[in-house]
């Protein structure tokens, strides 16, 4: 039923005003954003090298049908969608968790211990490259001397076997976690305590309470998270940038992109394979906001 | 109806018999979770601990696989005029710690440093398989090195200052974009939103050149810091989307309630929605404090031909990629997270519950 206050609000949210408070992105984006991101559309389908701009030919869709064919974008492709679906999750949860304990009443020097959680998230990457050689090196390293060493386990011998770099490559994931942890922490700041002091009072538990009212309520975070994550692992510097030592390796799919643009200087072919990813992970985007009206809580649905 | 004794007979063991030992469950809770996070913390940040010692480890060190892990070096005496180092040397079926003095293949010669006026002590055996001695020895020298060789303070202030201008920017015109995404009816439906999330999704790298060609060329940008600054006080895609998710989650009934009181639509959101959503607009300013703190790659592109203008984090990515050193790099690393340190801890103020005004309690 709409009362008329309800009409009049509805009234005065209307249109016009709407595009006028968006209109900075509009214009943002127009002036800033739209050439290039057409740019490189256009150039996806030429033969774009850099080192000669100009014997740039227009061939039609011949990239795409090199990609469809290309066996190492199938590879690569199914790479990432493993990393994606190992990583998403357990970020997520871990920052949710990491999060929920920062959040807590009974924590001690609390400000200290946030800050200190944050603290990996702003090394830049070249220091964490570094380091972790430098920790894990078989002659001189702490991994061997103050932890393999005295639990009586054989040392780390060899610094470029695919076990240490998958190990180089959780600590950078883990030490990631800063931003993820910051939104959550945001959410949780902005619930208002009298809802828990409810729940509590109709004597609903602490995993009740986190279960049925905290998540629920941080649900609209939860769903901004996945996406960006997603968008992460699509190869864009989104929340954290580290410098230029991880470019290129978000992803295998990115890194094959990179490999293409700055190894090959084919950016054509870079472009091309940017914009097939693009069409996929958009394509997972919109089913992500359509699923989103079944679990994001939004208190008014009918905006 | 059950009688005072049987209520007490019936009771668990496990639950608190007097107010005393209640708040006595709560403090060992508390000590316990406590204990917990400090573990967690411990785990985490261990290889950190790393890169705190090693900053303060002089070169040497790192190359030595005798010595110990944490800073040190290795002792040594002077000897008619020169520096020799000590070792523990295997003499005799005892290990005594003599001054190097003379390295050979298969015999060295050795001075004890106890009893130097006793000369020159002879010992067969290949020098390069003795052990240091070693003492615990710290050296700021990487630190102040850092400090001579960059110029710290100006970089600094050119970081600090291209952060505050685009701050000021990026959260202005985010937060009203997404107030008009969250609250307004739009044309074409969510066909603009998603075209927001398209412009986070298509990779920096493939637009790259384009954008370049675009400030460098055509608005003759290069050399200054508008390419990166001008672009925030056009929103940023993924603080509209934070923000928008926040708004969503705020119930209209305060606003209708303002509204009916006369307050306009720019008055609702800085009057009511803003105030409720004021730890996801810190998120938002902490996480752009922290990208525009650690960013390089536009500063790479359009500032290398203006070195006096660089952010602290360029200049001191080229002077690490120029110069790998571990003990160096890692002081560096350091002193690049003394300021988000300092912010960190102050933002917690803000941010943290006790000034929330959550806007309920009308």
């Amino acid at each position: 039923m709409l009362t008329p206050s309800k009409l009049r609000f509805r009234l005065r949210y209307d249109q016009t005003f709407g595009l006028l408070l968006i209109s900075p992105w509009l214009v943002g984006l127009l002036l800033f954003k739209l050439l290039p991101i057409l740019a490189s559309l256009v150039i996806s389908f030429t033969d774009f090298q850099l080192l000669t701009p100009e014997q740039t030919n227009f061939i039609g869709f011949a990239n795409y049908i090199r990609l469809w064919k290309d066996d190492a974008v199938g590879y690569v492709l199914f790479e990432t969608i493993a990393l994606g679906i190992s990583t998403i999750p357990l970020q997520l949860v871990a920052s949710i968790f990491l999060a929920a304990l920062l959040n807590n009443p009974r924590l001690k020097s609390g400000n200290i211990m946030r800050t200190l959680f944050f603290l990996p998230s702003i090394i830049p990457g070249v220091a964490i490259f570094f380091m972790w050689f430098g920790f894990a090196d078989p002659n001189t390293g702490w991994l061997n001397k103050l932890i393999l060493g005295p639990l009586g386990l054989t040392g780390f011998s060899n610094l470029y076997s695919d076990g240490a770099i998958a190990l180089l490559f959780s600590i950078s994931s883990l030490w990631s976690i800063g931003p993820g942890m910051l939104i959550m922490l945001g959410a949780l700041q902005g619930l208002p305590p009298e809802i828990h002091e409810a729940a509590r009072v109709d004597g609903a538990g602490p995993l009740v309470r986190f279960f049925y009212i905290t998540l629920p309520l941080i649900s609209p975070a939860i769903f901004f998270s996945i996406v960006i994550n997603l968008i992460t692992i699509f190869g864009g510097v989104i929340l954290l940038d580290r410098g230029n030592v991880f470019s290129g390796s978000y992803s295998p799919y990115d890194g094959y992109v990179s490999y293409q643009l700055f190894s090959l200087l084919d950016l054509g072919y870079a472009a091309s394979l940017a914009w097939f990813f693009f069409i996929l992970v958009m394509l997972v985007v919109v089913a992500l906001f359509s699923s989103a009206r079944r679990w994001v809580y939004y208190p008014d649905r009918d905006v | 109806m059950y009688s005072m004794t049987t209520q007490s007979a019936k009771r668990n063991w496990l639950s608190p018999h007097s107010y005393l030992s209640l708040q006595l469950w709560d403090a060992i809770g508390t000590g316990l979770f406590n204990l917990f996070i400090v573990g967690v913390l411990f785990v985490y940040l261990f290889p950190m601990l790393y890169m705190v010692a090693t900053s303060v480890m002089e070169g040497p060190q790192l190359r030595d696989r005798n010595a110990p892990a944490y800073p040190s070096q290795q002792m040594r005496i002077e000897y008619e005029g020169r520096d020799y180092l000590i070792y523990n040397v295997p003499m005799d079926g005892e290990i005594r710690q003599l001054a190097l003095v003379e390295p050979g293949r298969t015999s060295s010669q050795f001075v004890d440093p106890g009893n130097v006026e006793g000369g020159l002590i002879s010992w067969e055996g290949n020098w390069r398989q003795l052990k240091g001695v070693y003492r615990f020895y710290m050296t700021w020298g990487n630190f102040s090195m850092l400090f001579q060789a960059l110029p710290l303070s100006r970089m600094l202030q050119n970081t600090l200052t291209m952060t505050i201008i685009s701050e000021i920017g990026v959260l202005l015109s985010s937060i009203v974009v997404a107030y008009g995404f969250s609250r307004f009816p739009l044309p074409g439906g969510n066909l603009l939103f998603y075209v927001l999330i398209g412009t986070i999704l298509i990779p920096e790298k493939v637009t790259l050149i384009p954008t370049y060609f675009f400030y460098a060329r055509v608005l003759d940008w290069e050399g200054t810091w508008l390419p990166i600054l001008v672009p925030f006080f056009f929103g940023n895609a993924v603080f509209i989307f934070l923000l928008r998710q926040n708004f969503k989650s705020i119930p209209k009934d305060l606003d209708e309630a303002a509204m009916l009181d006369g307050a306009g639509p720019l008055r609702i959101l800085f009057q009511v929605i803003l105030p409720q959503s004021w730890p996801t607009v810190i998120t938002a300013s902490l996480l752009h404090f922290f990208y525009m703190w650690n960013e390089t790659r536009q500063a790479a592109l359009y500032l290398s031909i203006r070195r006096d203008l660089s952010p602290i984090s360029f200049g001191v990515q080229n002077f690490q990629s120029l110069a790998p050193i571990q003990n160096q790099l890692q002081a560096s690393a350091l002193i690049l997270m003394i300021v988000p340190v300092i912010v960190l801890l102050i933002s917690q103020r803000y941010f943290m519950r006790d000034v929330v005004v959550t806007g309920m309690e009308k």
